[in-house]
């Protein structure tokens, strides 16, 4: 199969939305290579990654489980009790100091918007990461997608043999997947980078595999003709995307031994390095949203030590995906957000630690469009209140969607036939674009 | 011995304690009531199709599944076929709550249910003890209200004592441990009101505070000794200095914090029981709190609706209220008469799990073939519904299909526990039994898991495991040798379409060993097999 015949049909796909889904259109693809007598996918992927989404856009969610603290990272307090040991340094912009957890980011603040003041009012970590993921609140009945479903929905390409959406870390309860828009939008979870996907290799050779596979999808008729009708439809999907998967060479993105090691030293140690790295080679591959997870952030107590100890994991790392994208030229194209489900209380709890505290925390966006350099929103000298430029998790989430080139407002059919739109309500933070 | 047992039987029969209505009889008002509550209340419009009963092998492979969370082996399955008594359902399920696997198996289910909501990955120590002392509880047949005091009383090491999983995996914190005991125990999710009142519910955030203020006085506590590094869970009543390294420490009244003035201590709150108002006064020792707490929760009704819900969830796939973590009186049950009459009889049976999954197994609801999930719209209890095998249960399929032994795990208790092979396989295919199924999908990784791992391979390939390739070997006529491999693992017989699928694939490769290998691999990975119908 050449390029043009891809493209042509990679156009068609594009054209008429996500009508098409990536595995009909796979089916398709194979159908007319086989017809041409060629079967062979190193050839049927010479479309360009940008090719494979449109716009080219991408994203990657950084995402810090428990609720990172906002004083001991992007909005420290050192002139109020409320702030703790923690002390604030300069950086690269001017007049615009964080915490002196972070000096890698510091040195990248030229191309970071922090956002101080987002607020919620949830304040529970499963209803909290389920909204910060979802853009809503668990309502029963309807299994809203993810933000990076929705995104992959949208705007990832049916013809990349990757997964379109690709989570990296630790079993992440409640950061959704696919809902109502199938398992062809559920993340590809890895538990760590420096794991990838493991059983990647056929046990037998291609040939016999492919057999086995002809065999299998003959002995599932009977169950699907029984009781098990659309199970057995999303596990054909499955093995289906699975096999592509495997059989591409595309997956050497998971390979990291292919980075050099000047690159690797850049990122610097650690699973969330790891995750960071592999993010930009997804990215470069064409995979559309890559959420890294950090863990441990819930920190109750001790938590100026356990914070300084998390915040040595990630920042060196996040610079350095920032820097990384920006030398390849595609920081322009892929937006980058550091997020978790809420921030913690300005009151030091006896234990030396913070409690929950949804009302005022900071959001932190960079690339995609998204004008580097500057601060959203305040909160007072305690940071009890936010004081200026409230932002709401739908207004954060529309944000996202705007510069990912993706219309929020559009509505996608839940399975009981009711229109859901991407984000209900709120308002693009205008101020972090142009 | 015999003497023993019969005498046993006799104090069971006289005891008059035994309330416990027959399970085949209140099977048969279960099923009455739901055709009076839902299946006349149908519209008349559409037919009501109810799906018919299950053939003998289907309910077979799914009882052992959804009792012991094994298949059967075709001995087994060819027995049970050929028995021509009437009752001869009931007497499997009597048999097999008999085995002690079915204390393992749900052992290890609510292990899962407890520990999938950890805060901390170190929890993990205490999985091995919760597992076996639950198990032993289950198949000893106590109460489920005596087993939830175990679990809200607890104390100690917690590689010892296995009812301390709960505060373990919240770390001894107050709110999290109290959020926990009501979303297991009562299926109800007051934490939302932890910081406001809940926006849908009748439970305000004061509510909340003093549900937790029966669990101010308890910790965690590392245990470091010469041989071990463990944790306890420590209740206590002496409040003296603060212990070192920002350690957290128990205190004597539980605080609800001040939301406008995060600086000020916050209100003290009594330790009262949202359900009934019920309350200990301020100053009460951690034991009387807790132990008042779990005779107070456990003589609710929305503590037997709870587990009545869950276990109706399990077995016929879907609950009378959508959640089993998320019931009250708030929530509408979809058959509110018929659960509120199993949950009475459950009460009333001395909260006994076992009358309780006998009972269940016994109606119609439970014995009619399984449907795909009904719309939103469509009619409840028509049918049985799939359900994914939870890793355990596919893992001990894998084993009972190939007549493969368990990989030996280190007999100590501990952090090390998820080395072993069913814990590496959990790793892959383990999911969070409290959530909607419709959320927990198969993915990715799991379908190659079962395509490539070695390990799985292990058990398909002719040439290096014992039982198939004695079966190749042995059983000279492909049919045959086909519907072996299908008793095996799907515990039934192929249809006329997989033989000749079968056959065609035999014409189509000469070696009758790679046909054969081919043909278990590929059952090993049907949906067919990692579902229960």
């Amino acid at each position: 199969m050449n390029t043009s015949t891809l493209q042509h049909v990679t156009s068609v796909a594009t054209h008429q939305g996500h009508v098409i889904r990536r595995r009909d259109f796979l089916r398709n693809l194979t159908a007319a290579s086989l017809a041409a007598g060629s079967w062979n996918w190193t050839e049927a992927i010479a479309a360009s990654s940008e090719q494979l989404r449109s716009q080219g856009m991408a994203c990657i969610l950084l995402w810090m489980q428990g609720g990172p603290s906002q004083f001991e990272t992007f909005s420290p307090k050192p002139n109020h009790p409320n702030g703790g040991e923690t002390k604030a340094i300069s950086t690269s912009v001017p007049g615009i100091q964080i915490a002196d957890n972070l000096p890698y980011c510091a040195k990248v603040m030229d191309e970071l918007a922090i956002i101080r003041s987002m607020s919620s009012k949830e304040g529970n970590h499963q209803r909290a990461t389920y909204l910060l993921h979802h853009g809503y609140l668990p309502m029963g009945g309807v299994n809203f997608p993810s933000l990076g479903s929705n995104v992959a929905h949208q705007i990832g390409n049916a013809a990349n043999q990757l997964p379109n959406f690709v989570r990296i870390g630790n079993r992440l309860a409640n950061a959704g997947g696919g809902g109502f828009l199938g398992v062809d939008f559920d993340p590809l979870v890895l538990r760590s980078a420096n794991r990838p996907p493991d059983h990647t290799k056929p046990l037998t050779d291609v040939k016999r595999y492919h057999r086995r596979l002809r065999l299998l999808d003959s002995m599932e008729a009977s169950f699907a003709a029984e009781g098990g009708a659309q199970i057995v439809t999303d596990h054909r999907k499955l093995v289906e995307s699975a096999s592509d998967m495997i059989m591409s060479p595309r997956m050497d993105a998971f390979d990291l031994e292919k980075e050099p090691a000047s690159i690797r030293e850049a990122y610097g140690q650690g699973d969330f390095a790891a995750g960071c790295m592999m993010a930009r080679r997804l990215v470069e591959q064409g995979v559309t949203f890559v959420e890294v997870v950090s863990n441990g952030w819930d920190t109750h107590l001790d938590g100026f030590n356990r914070t300084r100890e998390l915040t040595a994991q990630i920042d060196q790392p996040m610079a350095a995906l920032i820097d990384d994208l920006k030398q390849r030229g595609m920081l322009e194209k892929t937006l980058v957000v550091w997020l978790g489900e809420f921030g913690r209380t300005p009151r030091i709890n006896p234990r030396a630690g913070r409690d929950h505290f949804p009302r005022a925390f900071n959001a932190v966006l960079a690339g995609g469009g998204v004008r580097g350099g500057q601060v959203i929103g305040a909160t007072n000298d305690a940071g009890t209140e936010v004081t200026d430029r409230p932002v709401a998790i739908t207004d954060l989430f529309r944000s996202i969607y705007y510069t990912l080139g993706i219309d929020a407002d559009e509505e996608n059919l839940s399975r009981i036939g009711r229109p859901i739109k991407l984000v209900d309500g709120g308002e693009v933070v205008t101020e972090l674009f142009g | 011995m015999a003497r023993i047992n019969y005498l046993a039987l006799f104090l069971i029969v006289v005891s008059p304690i035994a309330q416990a209505e027959s399970p085949a009889r209140l099977a048969k008002r279960i099923d009455h009531s739901l055709q009076n509550e839902v299946f006349d209340q149908h519209s008349q419009a559409e037919q009501l199709k109810l799906a018919p009963r299950t053939d003998d092998l289907a309910f077979m492979r799914r009882v052992w599944l959804d009792i012991v969370g094994d298949i059967p082996t075709p001995e087994e399955i060819t027995a049970f076929a050929l028995d021509p008594t009437e009752e001869k359902r009931d007497r499997l399920v009597d048999r097999l709550l008999n085995d002690p696997h079915y204390g393992q198996n749900w052992a290890r289910y609510w292990r899962d249910v407890i520990f999938f909501r950890a805060v901390d990955e170190r929890s993990q120590i205490a999985t091995n003890a919760m597992e076996s002392d639950l198990g032993t509880w289950l198949n000893e047949g106590r109460a489920w209200s005596e087993i939830a005091t175990e679990f809200i009383t607890a104390h100690g090491d917690v590689q010892e004592v296995g009812g301390a999983a709960i505060m373990m995996a919240q770390d001894g914190m107050t709110e999290e441990t109290t959020a926990e005991v009501s979303r297991i125990f009562l299926g109800i999710q007051i934490q939302c009101a932890q910081c406001h009142d809940h926006p849908y519910d009748r439970w305000k955030r004061d509510q909340f505070h003093e549900l937790a203020a029966f669990f101010p006085r308890i910790a965690v506590r590392p245990v470091r000794e010469l041989t071990q590094r463990s944790f306890e869970v420590v209740g206590t009543d002496r409040f003296g200095r603060k212990p070192p390294n920002n350690e957290r420490f128990p205190t004597a009244e539980h605080m609800m914090p001040d939301l406008e003035d995060p600086q000020a201590p916050g209100t003290k709150m009594e330790p009262k029981f949202f359900l009934t108002s019920a309350k200990v006064p301020w100053g009460t020792t951690d034991s009387a709190r807790r132990t008042q707490l779990a005779q107070w929760l456990t003589e609710n009704e929305w503590f037997a609706t709870a587990i009545v819900n869950r276990m109706w969830a399990e077995l016929v796939g879907e609950g009378f209220y959508p959640n089993v973590e998320d019931i009250g009186p708030d929530r509408a049950p979809v058959a509110p008469k018929t659960v509120k009459l199993l949950s009475r009889k459950f009460q009333e049976s001395g909260y006994d799990l076992k009358w309780l999954i006998k009972t269940i197994c016994a109606t119609e609801a439970y014995q009619r073939e399984s449907r795909p999930r009904r719309a939103t719209d469509g009619t409840p209890f028509v049918a049985n519904v799939p359900q994914r095998l939870r890793s355990d249960q596919l893992y001990n399929a894998l084993l009972t299909a190939f007549d493969d032994d368990e990989e030996k795990p280190t007999r100590r208790r501990g952090p090390r526990a998820n080395t072993s092979q069913r814990g590496r396989f959990a790793e892959v295919f383990a999911y969070d039994p409290s959530i909607s199924r419709e959320e927990a999908v198969s993915s990715i990784p799991q379908v190659l898991a079962l395509m490539n791992s070695p390990e799985i391979d292990l058990k398909t390939r002719g040439k290096r495991a014992d039982l198939l390739e004695t079966l190749i070997s042995e059983i000279q006529q492909d049919d045959e040798l086909t519907t072996e491999i299908f008793l095996r693992t799907l515990g039934r017989e192929p249809t006329h379409e997989e033989l000749e699928a079968v056959k065609s694939y035999r014409e189509e490769i000469a070696d009758r060993q790679i046909v054969f290998e081919d043909l278990a691999w590929s059952l090993v990975n049907t949906t067919e097999f990692q579902h229960r119908k």
